[in-house]
């Protein structure tokens, strides 16, 4: 007990050491702390929006485009034509309830491609064919600007987004056409109302409107035991095992008698050209991850976290080297003072500890300021809800900056930058060190 | 970059077109002497047969493309096409972006080739053409009689023209791009005036008009052959939006056995 004691002792005395000499070196201290502090809000910041990216991505996309899991597919009435429909989808739910007791809940979603009209304006863009009533999450994801999502229940309605409502020149009440091929080909169109306008939800919303599922019927000629897919959300904590689910969901459907496309890590609309090449009629079933109904947007990911990890390696470099350069100025300026310590009696290994102490303990301090900083800029950025230029929203997936800040991102830039601090002192403390105490005295200098 | 040149003149065809579209003013076909079914199956098969050479053909045609802000696009494009196995082929020829994108319809499938990716895509007969508002059936033998069913709407004038205002119903097991078209049929010449295509909600899509004919003789149906020298297509969706096409060069020589295949096209590709 006594020896534990007495280490504790000697070590709060080499805290206590190297705290007074950061203190007394203030200006090298002030300086060497701040660019440590600037590096890790700078990481935090970083890594916040790349995470922020991650998380809209996945929000916006299971909102509007997919489930965690989705079980689509394709049906040819000829070699040539191919709809992305689900028939007799029931019985496909069926054997996902039992395949699947991570579910949470299950949407049918009709898929569709149409030129929406107004009198004064068109865009092209994917029909989603919904029942408001039995989507939770829709309500929860989307914000209404103006009308009422419950009228999306309603016949032949349509809820778009605020960019597309400028775009269409349209409010809520006006109508639009909807304008699209049947599964055979022939033109048909549908007559709807506006009864909703939602907040953008990122780029992906361009991309997307939502009208009742019957109304997605009756213009693609679609029997009622039809639909484009099942899509279906996962309780939180099994969002990570989408892949290994798809995996035994292929399994499931296919002993139960279902073909199964090949895996191919696409959304559906990208597909469309390669089934209508292959020789074959009837109903295949395609089930996908969110992943890949998204894989068109990773390399998004991939550049944002890319650019973090190259923008963090550069800021890191520059800290090692600021750190070393200080410290072989810190040695230079103290070797008589080591010189001393060392003819007095102290050893070697203390001098090396003396050093690390110094720069982890400036590490520690100026790693948690930086980290509350950066913690406290991005969550400013979120409050101040900054817009984000129209092309920065097909590289962030969002039209605001979104920057996610979580515990353990913090915690890890503070220990990563204070380590990489330590190890950036440890060469020059072994130098201060091998210092012989008589030369050391003798320095000038 | 797309073209901006436009090889047609428009301001005679679109005095033609403006006298037929005015004419629909007073053309609201009266009802007089109402043709029974058969006449009525027997004026289609009439306005089949006068376009049709049961022969080779080959024409180039040139067509303009007009949206509500955007720049006009003009294409060049070869047309070629077999009665015998209803084969056919569209080339594109201009502008530099489409240069050797073509269409080839064999057995009852329609191909497109793209050659900057050097891949055929199987694509459904009704689709747009090269993202005109022209359907390869625009560009095909006429097929009324075997496609549709016709009802008497009436007759009346169509501009200065004399016509016969007929509805026609697809056939039961016909796919078509537009389940119900309206007609006017000159009755001197029997060739068609102007057609409007309804969507299958009942939606007027699109409205077309044929202000000029000329002939061709065909050694092989022993007869003329009538074809369109222009088309316009007028987009009653999209209102700003219209394709002119303009019908030349109409050769109806046999053409090469090998002619319709996909090696062919890809050879004229390159």
């Amino acid at each position: 007990m006594a020896a534990f004691f007495n280490f504790f002792a000697v070590r709060s005395v080499d805290l206590l050491v190297a705290f007074r000499n950061l203190l007394q070196h203030t200006r090298r201290t002030l300086f060497l702390g701040g660019a440590i502090v600037a590096v890790t809000a700078m990481m935090v910041l970083l890594r916040g929006l790349s995470a922020g990216t991650q998380e809209t991505m996945l929000r916006s996309a299971t909102t509007l485009m997919t489930g965690h899991v989705n079980v689509g597919g394709f049906y040819k009435v000829t070699e040539g034509t191919a709809a992305p429909v689900v028939t007799d989808y029931l019985k496909v739910l069926e054997i996902v309830k039992r395949s699947v007791p991570e579910l949470d809940y299950a949407a049918a979603r009709g898929r569709g491609w149409a030129k929406i009209v107004s009198d004064t304006g068109s865009i092209q863009c994917g029909v989603s064919g919904i029942d408001i009533r039995s989507e939770p999450g829709f309500k929860e994801a989307v914000e209404i600007l103006s009308g009422n999502l419950q009228d999306l229940a309603k016949p032949d309605t349509i809820l778009i987004f605020e960019s597309q409502a400028k775009k269409l020149d349209v409010k809520v009440g006006d109508a639009l056409t909807i304008s699209a091929p049947t599964t055979r080909g022939v033109n048909n169109t549908a007559d709807v109302r506006v009864v909703a306008i939602a907040r953008d939800l990122g780029l992906l919303s361009g991309f997307n409107v939502y009208v009742p599922s019957d109304t997605l019927r009756a213009l693609y000629r679609l029997s009622p035991d039809a639909t484009g897919a099942l899509m279906l959300h996962l309780k939180p904590k099994f969002i990570d095992q989408a892949p290994a689910i798809v995996a035994r969901l292929r399994k499931d459907l296919e002993a139960a008698g279902y073909r199964i496309m090949d895996a191919d890590p696409h959304p559906f609309f990208m597909k469309f050209d390669k089934v209508s090449r292959e020789e074959w009629t009837g109903q295949k079933l395609d089930v996908t991850s969110w992943q890949d109904e998204m894989a068109f947007f990773n390399w998004t990911l991939q550049a944002v976290s890319g650019l973090s990890v190259i923008v963090l390696t550069i800021l890191l470099a520059i800290i090692v080297i600021g750190i070393m350069n200080t410290m072989w100025i810190a040695i230079r300026e103290r070797t008589r003072e080591i010189g001393t310590l060392r003819a007095i009696g102290m050893q070697r290994e203390q001098v090396v500890r003396q050093f690390l102490l110094e720069a982890l303990m400036l590490g520690a301090f100026a790693t948690l300021v930086g980290a509350a900083i950066g913690a406290a800029a991005g969550l400013g950025v979120n409050a101040a809800q900054i817009p984000v230029p129209v092309a920065g929203q097909l590289f962030l997936l969002s039209t605001h900056f979104f920057v996610s800040i979580h515990p353990v991102a913090l915690v890890t830039a503070a220990f990563t930058i204070t380590l990489v601090t330590g190890l950036a002192a440890l060469y020059p403390s072994l130098r201060a060190a091998q210092l012989e105490p008589v030369t050391a005295m003798q320095h000038f200098g | 970059m797309r073209s901006r040149v436009r090889p047609i003149s428009f301001v005679g065809l679109l005095f033609a077109v403006t006298s037929l579209a005015a004419g629909r003013a007073v053309a609201s076909p009266a009802e007089k002497a109402q043709m029974d079914k058969p006449q009525m199956a027997d004026l289609l098969k009439k306005v089949d047969e006068r376009q049709n050479s049961q022969g080779d053909y080959r024409s180039l045609i040139y067509m303009v493309q007009k949206e509500k802000d955007k720049v006009d696009v003009a294409y060049e494009a070869e047309v070629l096409r077999r009665s015998k196995d209803q084969k056919f082929i569209i080339l594109f020829l201009q502008p530099k972006t489409s240069q050797g994108q073509g269409y080839l319809r064999v057995d009852q499938n329609l191909w497109f080739y793209d050659p900057s990716v050097g891949r055929w895509e199987r694509r459904t007969e009704r689709e747009r053409i090269g993202g005109t508002n022209s359907r390869r059936s625009d560009f095909d033998e006429s097929r009324l009689a075997q496609e549709y069913d016709p009802a008497w709407v009436g007759e009346g004038k169509l501009g200065k023209y004399d016509s016969v205002t007929l509805k026609l119903t697809g056939k039961e097991g016909v796919d078509l791009a537009f389940p119900v078209v309206k007609i006017w049929v000159d009755k001197d010449s029997d060739n068609v005036l102007k057609r409007e295509e309804y969507a299958l909600s009942g939606r007027l899509m699109r409205t077309s008009y044929y202000p000029k004919w000329s002939k061709v003789y065909s050694d092989s149906k022993g007869a003329d052959v009538w074809f369109p020298q222009e088309i316009h297509f007028f987009d009653e969706i999209e209102k700003q939006n219209s394709t002119h096409i303009v019908i030349k060069s109409v050769d109806l020589k046999t053409l090469p056995e090998n002619i319709f295949t996909k090696a062919w096209l890809e050879e004229k590709s390159r």
